[in-house]
């Protein structure tokens, strides 16, 4: 099915902050995942719907 | 996830699984819903302007129109009609300031713990001289629902613990548009008296609609059945009418705000007047006129 690969709106991407540190967040469209390197969370998007949900995200490995 | 210092009152994640089990059948219960968003929509449509960039919180409220060049998107609706763009925490707006010309929010508020921060956040997360246009649950909301229950628990277990939900009060929602940074505010309420054949169709529609008990200091017990069925035995006795249905109250509040912008009204500064009152009165009896 794919139901990952959907896109999220471009516009709505543009305006997206990390809702814990209102720091950018960057898309990436493989992992279908946004991800705030100042919070160390990948949120996930499900079918297009960006879930900017801390308790949904997923914790990123220190870089 | 909040602030320490913040009271946490309401469970988030057990709204979102109301939520989610709500949004199998939500059409079916969503009458409250749609009705308030059809008086919110009637407040936009009074006020002549264009909005671009749209915000929609919570149920029945406008649907996504798919243009490039708008943003025109819902946030966290069980609603089938007006699917959501977007999964967010109200309390932590994920925008960047300045990104909407209006948000709106239709009765989703009532579950938010922190409201003036959530204010806050939407007031930044407005353009200058965006729109907020909210509708929540107002403090006369389930009165009836509440004081039988509270009564019933005493009597069957004798004690009380909380099952229907604190709400604002429309006395709190102007100072609180104030605080949040929002100019112009307005804050009114009404209120929408539904009735129902008994107590449980009630019961069964507030579950309907994803609106059951989510208070944190919540009693883990189930309700008690000798409880429940003395509270719908009270609740017939006190509330009922002659015909045997029972009313439910719902108190909506409104509120208004918008972004600070310089082309919005303002008080003018003491002292800057240039007519005197006297002469707008008419010189009627003011002996000392200036000549």
């Amino acid at each position: 099915m794919g139901e990952n690969s959907q896109k999220p709106d471009r516009k709505l991407l543009e305006i997206l902050v990390c809702p814990v540190t209102k720091k950018p967040l960057r898309y990436d469209a493989d992992a279908s995942e946004l991800i705030s390197e100042a919070a160390g969370l990948a949120y996930p998007v499900r079918d297009g719907i960006p879930i900017m949900l801390v308790d949904e995200a997923r914790e990123t490995p220190e870089e | 996830m909040s602030a320490e210092n913040s009271i946490e009152i309401f469970d988030h994640q057990l709204v979102r699984r109301h939520r989610q089990r709500a949004a199998i059948n939500f059409n079916k219960f969503s009458f409250l819903f749609d009705e308030v968003a059809d008086r919110l929509k009637e407040r936009l449509e009074e006020i002549n302007r264009r909005f671009p960039d749209q915000l929609c919180l919570g149920n029945s409220m406008r649907a996504p129109e798919n243009k490039a060049d708008i943003l025109n998107f819902t946030g966290n609706s069980t609603d089938k009609n007006y699917p959501a763009g977007i999964e967010f925490d109200e309390e932590l707006l994920p925008f960047k300031p300045a990104s909407f010309d209006l948000i709106t929010s239709n009765l989703a508020l009532h579950w938010v713990n922190d409201l003036p921060g959530a204010m806050i956040q939407m007031q930044r997360a407005l353009k200058p001289d965006g729109l907020f246009l909210a509708s929540m649950f107002g403090g006369d909301t389930l009165t009836e629902l509440r004081h039988s229950l509270m009564q019933a628990e005493e009597e069957t277990t004798g004690g009380v613990s909380p099952r229907v939900s604190p709400f604002a009060d429309v006395r709190d929602l102007g100072g609180l548009l104030q605080r949040a940074g929002f100019a112009l505010p307005v804050a009114d309420s009404d209120t929408i008296t539904v009735h129902y054949a008994d107590p449980f169709s009630l019961l069964a529609d507030l579950r309907g609609m994803g609106e059951t008990n989510a208070l944190l200091s919540r009693s883990r017990k189930p309700l008690r059945r000798d409880t429940l069925m003395r509270a719908v035995a009270l609740y017939r006795e006190k509330y009922g009418r002659a015909d045997g249905r029972v009313p439910a109250t719902f108190q909506i509040l409104y509120m208004t705000g918008w972004h600070p912008h310089d082309s919005q009204q303002k008080p003018l500064k003491p002292g800057s007047a240039t007519t005197s009152l006297a002469d707008a009165l008419g010189n009627l009896s003011f002996n000392n006129k200036a000549p």
